[in-house]
């Protein structure tokens, strides 16, 4: 694990607000490359990245549906769900995926 | 989990393939059942047999089978038993009997009505004396017509034939058998396709499972290039994400804590901070710029940090104002970068002057290495290069580069290989030495081809590019702007904005505590003798060195200063010309080396440290002139003048004042 990723994601966890990251490889099947906090731990850390898998792919799946015919179809970039206690922001790819978990309140 | 997920699907797949092995059986039962149940259908298949046999053996196989044969089909064809072997040899048997039998079938259903006349016919076809048996013969087939029918293999015949043949007393119960039948059926096929998509459902939920990664897997994802560029680009977006800090679903009905506001006006407030610890720790800043095409967007440049030797030397590092923690873009080069500047024509491009002399150009598309290099050569700069400015259009822009030799080269963007031209600054009458060592130049608004250089020795010349009417290319020996004791570490032009041209007035900054107002002697009378010229007006208000000295880019009477003890001074000539409108101190005092209005509309400066922090303050409301501010300054300066002159200090020119220049 090359050291300025090390230090990026500890920037990144680190962060007042946020409370853990999840770094995941699309394909297939999902997998947890990466993971921090106490929120993504276990059993809980397993279900957030199947479940956030599944939303990113129906999203997709939605977003081809509405513009794949026009030239190059659209590609989530970048996605943010508000919820009431936090929100995760997902920042998608061909092949991997980071999520953060934060808490905007704080 | 997963195992116990795994046994359970294991056991109804078993389930699964015994049911389904069950279903199999049951319709091969069904069907064998069928099949038997009506004994006059294989009876009739028993027969079938025969009149096949009967057929291919015998070759005039007309008694029983007369009617079977193809031949009473076709009329007016005397050799039907050789037509019959034929058909035999090369249809399979049951074909031909089917089609025998469809032929028959139909030309019976035809013949039903006019059942004497079609054997009239078909007698007159085979033999006329054979008549009296042939009656016989079709009573017979009267008897077999149904059963051939039965040979059909079509099930609703079949059932047909069921139906109409069978004794009227089993066709209900055979009904009810039927139906009873579907409905087990129909419950049999229903449960299986529950079973079948519990078992579709959890081979999914076990694929979709997440999988832990082998170590193996972990460490080649790890190391793969398009990952980490991956993990740059998504945590750069998430940062810039995070650092905004409102909560647009704020509920503004509900009550919260009050929160203590920034007390308006006359206050400048910090906004951050931009330090990286990897990047400015040790370092000093020595030069800030901001986009021009992006408001966000600030540069830095720092020179090297004594404690890392393996470190790049120079750092361009690019700073944007919604992701705090880290630079957008990091810049290497050799030498200690000691002027930096955007591109006002180029979003994407960066100059960069440094301490060996080379001018580099950086791209923000590319990595880390400038994209293009001066040489090294006495072609171009060999001095540090401590001021740079870009003159020109879109179309036709040059970058003036002057190193601390005297030298003044014009470049062009894109052939830095050599400079279009180089000028040299000497100052024939100085007594040591004719080089004039340029710490800091700059251009009149608008002019391209006479700019104002500040030297160390204190002196300000005026210098031309290009040989014009009157004055030759280089140093204008004539006009000394004297004034400074020591180096001169900034020197600005006002900018022309607004009704009022004040773009001869500029404003230089010092190693001597001071800061000086002058005004640029006009170009329409060339000297021909040397003489000082004296600045307007002094600002000594400074404790320290003052590092640098900017015109407020919309407000013509504001203009900051920064200084070595860490402050930062924003001045209002209108309002006060001894002290200046607010005073802050900047980080943790030690020197602020540059300052940089940003290009809008002024509202935030940078001001870069010899810390490595590069700190972004705002000014508010200060930045935005009134009406008034541009007759005011012209009184103001009028007054500087005039104070000057009655103290015989500057050669008034009166018509020039009332003229409101």
């Amino acid at each position: 694990m090359p050291p300025e990723l090390e230090q990026t994601l500890a920037l990144l966890s680190s962060h007042r607000s946020v409370l853990g990251y999840l770094l995941l490889s699309r394909g297939d099947h999902v997998s947890i490359i990466r993971h921090s906090g106490v929120v993504f731990e276990g059993e809980q850390g397993k279900k957030y990245a199947s479940v956030i898998g599944k939303m990113v792919e129906s999203v997709q799946a939605g977003l081809e549906e509405v513009s794949g015919s026009e030239n190059d179809g659209d590609q989530i970039r970048f996605m943010r769900i508000r919820t009431k206690r936090h929100e995760i922001m997902i920042s998608p790819d061909e092949r991997y995926l980071l999520a953060v978990l934060h808490d905007p309140a704080s | 989990m997963s195992d116990k997920r795994r046994a359970e699907i294991e056991a109804k797949r078993a389930k699964l393939a015994e049911l389904r092995k069950a279903r199999a059986d049951r319709q091969r039962a069904e069907t064998e059942r069928r099949q038997t149940e009506p004994g006059p259908s294989s009876g009739a298949r028993r027969d079938v047999d025969d009149l096949v046999n009967q057929l291919v053996g015998s070759r005039s196989g007309l008694d029983t089978g007369g009617d079977v044969t193809p031949s009473s089909s076709l009329p007016n064809t005397p050799p039907r038993p050789s037509t019959n072997l034929l058909y035999g040899s090369t249809l399979s048997p049951s074909g031909r009997v089917s089609r025998q039998s469809d032929v028959g079938s139909d030309r019976d259903r035809v013949s039903m009505g006019t059942t004497m006349v079609g054997m009239m016919e078909h007698v007159d076809r085979v033999l006329t004396p054979r008549f009296i048996p042939d009656l016989i013969d079709v009573e017979q087939e009267l008897f077999e017509l149904p059963q051939r029918e039965r040979v059909i293999y079509n099930k609703e015949v079949q059932t047909t034939a069921i139906e109409t043949e069978t004794p009227q007393v089993s066709e209900v119960e055979i009904r009810q058998q039927i139906m009873r039948e579907r409905e087990l059926e129909e419950e049999r096929i229903a449960q299986d396709k529950e079973l079948e998509e519990e078992s579709v459902q959890l081979e999914k939920e076990i694929e979709q499972e997440i999988r832990e990664l082998t170590e193996e897997e972990r460490s080649h994802i790890l190391s793969a290039p398009e990952f980490l560029d991956f993990v740059e680009q998504s945590s750069k977006i998430l940062q810039r994400a995070l650092n905004d800090g409102y909560d647009y679903i704020r509920d503004y009905t509900i009550g919260t804590e009050a929160n203590g506001d920034d007390s308006e006006g006359k206050r400048v407030k910090r906004i951050c901070a931009f330090y990286d610890e990897r990047y400015g720790k040790n370092r000093s800043i020595t030069d800030v710029d901001w986009s021009p095409k992006y408001p966000e967007l600030s540069v830095a440049s720092y020179n090297k940090n004594p404690a890392a030797l393996n470190e790049p030397d120079g750092i361009v590092a690019v700073w944007n104002l919604h992701l705090l923690d880290r630079p957008e873009f990091v810049f290497h080069s050799q030498s200690d970068v000691l002027s930096v500047t955007f591109s006002p024509f180029h979003s994407n491009l960066v100059f960069g002057g440094t301490y060996s002399g080379q001018i580099l150009l950086w791209d923000t598309r590319s990595k880390h290495l400038p994209v293009l290099k001066t040489p090294l050569s006495a072609a171009g700069h060999t001095h540090p290069v401590y001021a740079m400015h870009m003159v020109g259009t879109q179309n036709a822009h040059n970058l003036i580069t002057s190193s601390t030799d005297g030298t003044v080269c014009s470049w062009l963007v894109d052939m830095l290989a050599q400079p279009q031209e180089t000028l040299e600054l000497i100052h024939a009458g100085h007594n040591k030495t004719g080089e004039v060592a340029i710490t800091t130049l700059d251009f009149p608004d608008n002019e391209t081809t006479t700019f104002w250089v500040g030297t160390e020795e204190g002196n300000v010349y005026q210098a031309n590019r290009y040989d014009r009417a009157g004055a030759k290319a280089g140093l204008n020996q004539y006009d000394i702007y004297k004034g400074h004791a020591g180096p001169v570490m900034g020197l600005h032009f006002h900018p022309l904005v607004g009704p009022v041209d004040f773009s001869d007035l500029f404003l230089t900054a010092s190693v001597d505590w001071t800061v000086k107002l002058w005004r640029a002697k006009s170009l329409a009378k060339p000297s021909t003798a040397a003489h000082g010229i004296s600045p307007i007006y002094s600002f000594d208000e400074a404790d320290d060195y003052v590092y640098d000295v900017k015109w407020h880019p919309a407000h013509p009477a504001l203009f900051g200063t920064v200084d070595g003890s860490g402050r930062f001074d924003v001045w209002n000539l209108n309002t006060d010309t001894e002290v200046p409108v607010v005073s802050t101190n900047v980080g943790s005092g030690r020197a602020i080396n540059k300052l940089q209005w940003d290009r809008k509309d002024g509202r935030r400066a940078a001001l870069g440290g010899s810390d490595g922090k590069l700190y972004v303050y705002d000014i508010g409301d200060m930045a935005l002139p009134r009406e008034s501010e541009w007759t005011d300054l012209q009184k103001t300066v009028a007054g500087f003048i005039g104070g000057a002159q009655a103290n015989g200090v500057v050669d008034g020119d009166a018509t020039r004042i009332v003229a409101g220049r």
